[in-house]
């Protein structure tokens, strides 16, 4: 699966949907899936070699990903209460 | 606060040394696999972080050993480069204890990067035709002597795992950040048995919903790992097996919190549930992986770790990635309750 092919997966591109923080994270998750293999030329199999090094910097991006996710969450649940505060005053 | 400014500290320490800090050198593998006795063989061996091109004052030195008692000494080494070293053996006449085929360790000693070693590196077969009863004399000749060993700050070399070692700084501590918001949060649910507060109920729920967090990128990044050593990302593991239980328990306490429509009833029994949640989570995650057997490090007696699959310069990265993710884990549940009691003191709640 292309990068193209990817970005064409996302088609709601009309209605500007496509820059909902969901659908980033789902790329960002289809891009984790198959970068290896987008990146593969041949039979070089891209997370073994090195040293199997980038195992690792897929773990930490996935760490890292999930705590953003998760305070995005939370930063979303802050907007709603400070708008229905808001609406009290 | 103070503590979250350790967490930083010690999280930007765990990732530049878990990162930074080299391996140690280490055999891959040696080609060919086979040899028969009586025969002069080349066997090239394939090194990791190795140096075997580097000149030193103290020549390079070649065992093929079987036991203590039993070695072979290459009768001549050639490296080729800095990662490929051909070293050339005459195969003795017979095999030790009268064996048909025995499995050979290569040792190689390097002045500078150390001894590295690969664990039945070769197969030595004895040829057909007469055996002589007496063991040939090549065995005992030169028996593997003082190795050098590799000093400063590096990490330990093993095979299929290699740089993936490093995951034990960012993979493993989860788990512990797991098991201390966990606790903590079983903490706070008893508490609201016995003082029911909002505030205790609120901490409750926030540090099961952030221990789950953990415990969600604990089991994902496992999976990551598991791809690239054990061959699939989920191969019934008894730990995978009994963590997703574990998640899955905890997954229904929220669905249990939600499903009443009067907020004390919910909390209460929510609260109850926590207790008995958690008291299966300590037979799920460290009793039962004990009594079968199982993928990970140590698998028979300690579920996560054996004491050789830690030495000190892992300890001095790990033990501080275990302090500093915990506080990060308790930082992000603290935003969670200061938001919740923000809430709850807008539907007046509280």
């Amino acid at each position: 699966m292309s990068i193209t092919m990817q970005l064409l997966t996302f088609m709601p591109f009309r209605n500007m949907k496509f820059f909902k923080i969901r659908n980033f994270f789902i790329l960002i998750l289809f891009q984790a899936v198959y970068l290896p293999s987008t990146l593969a030329e041949g039979n070089r199999d891209y997370m073994r070699e090195t040293g199997k090094i980038n195992v690792v910097v897929a773990v930490i991006l996935v760490i890292f990903l999930g705590i953003v996710w998760y305070l995005v969450r939370l930063e979303r649940k802050l907007t709603k209460l400070e708008h229905l505060t808001k609406d009290d005053q | 606060m103070w503590w979250k400014t350790i967490s930083v500290i010690l999280l930007v320490y765990v990732l530049g040394a878990g990162l930074l800090v080299p391996l140690k050198s280490g055999i891959q593998r040696a080609e060919p696999a086979y040899a028969r006795t009586k025969q002069e063989l080349t066997i090239r061996f394939y090194g990791y972080n190795t140096l075997f091109s580097h000149p030193s004052a103290e020549p390079l030195r070649v065992w093929l050993y079987f036991n203590d008692l039993y070695s072979l000494a290459a009768q001549r080494i050639d490296p080729v480069n800095d990662t490929i070293l051909e070293a050339t053996f005459v195969m003795p006449r017979n095999l030790p204890e009268g064996k048909e085929s025995v499995y050979l360790n290569a040792l190689i000693d390097h002045p500078a990067t150390g001894a590295s070693l690969l664990p039945a590196a070769i197969e030595l077969r004895q040829d057909s035709g007469m055996v002589a009863v007496q063991l040939d004399s090549a065995w005992s000749a030169h028996p593997v002597g003082q190795v050098h060993v590799q000093t400063g700050f590096s990490f330990p070399y093993q095979n299929v795992i290699y740089e993936s070692i490093r995951n034990t700084y960012f993979h493993v501590p989860m788990w512990f950040v797991l098991l201390f918001l966990f606790s903590a949060s079983v903490w706070y649910s008893i508490r609201y048995l016995r003082n029911p507060a909002p505030e205790n109920d609120r901490k409750a729920a926030a540090y099961a919903e952030t221990g789950l967090l953990f415990g969600a990128l604990g089991l994902i990044t496992g999976m990551i790992w598991a791809n690239y050593t054990w061959g699939k990302p989920w191969s019934n593991d008894i730990k995978q097996l009994m963590t997703a239980v574990a998640l899955l328990i905890y997954l229904a306490y929220f669905i249990l919190r939600r499903s009443f429509d009067e907020y004390e009833k919910g909390a209460r029994l929510a609260a109850v549930y926590n207790i008995f949640a958690f008291a299966s989570l300590v037979p799920l995650l460290y009793i039962v992986p004990r009594m079968f057997a199982s993928l990970h490090p140590g698998a028979t007696g300690n579920p996560a770790f054996g004491s050789q699959d830690l030495d000190n310069t892992m300890r001095a990265v790990f033990y501080p990635a275990i302090i500093g993710w915990t506080l990060l884990g308790f930082w992000i549940a603290d935003l969670r309750i200061r938001y919740q009691r923000l809430h709850d003191k807008a539907i007046d709640l509280d």
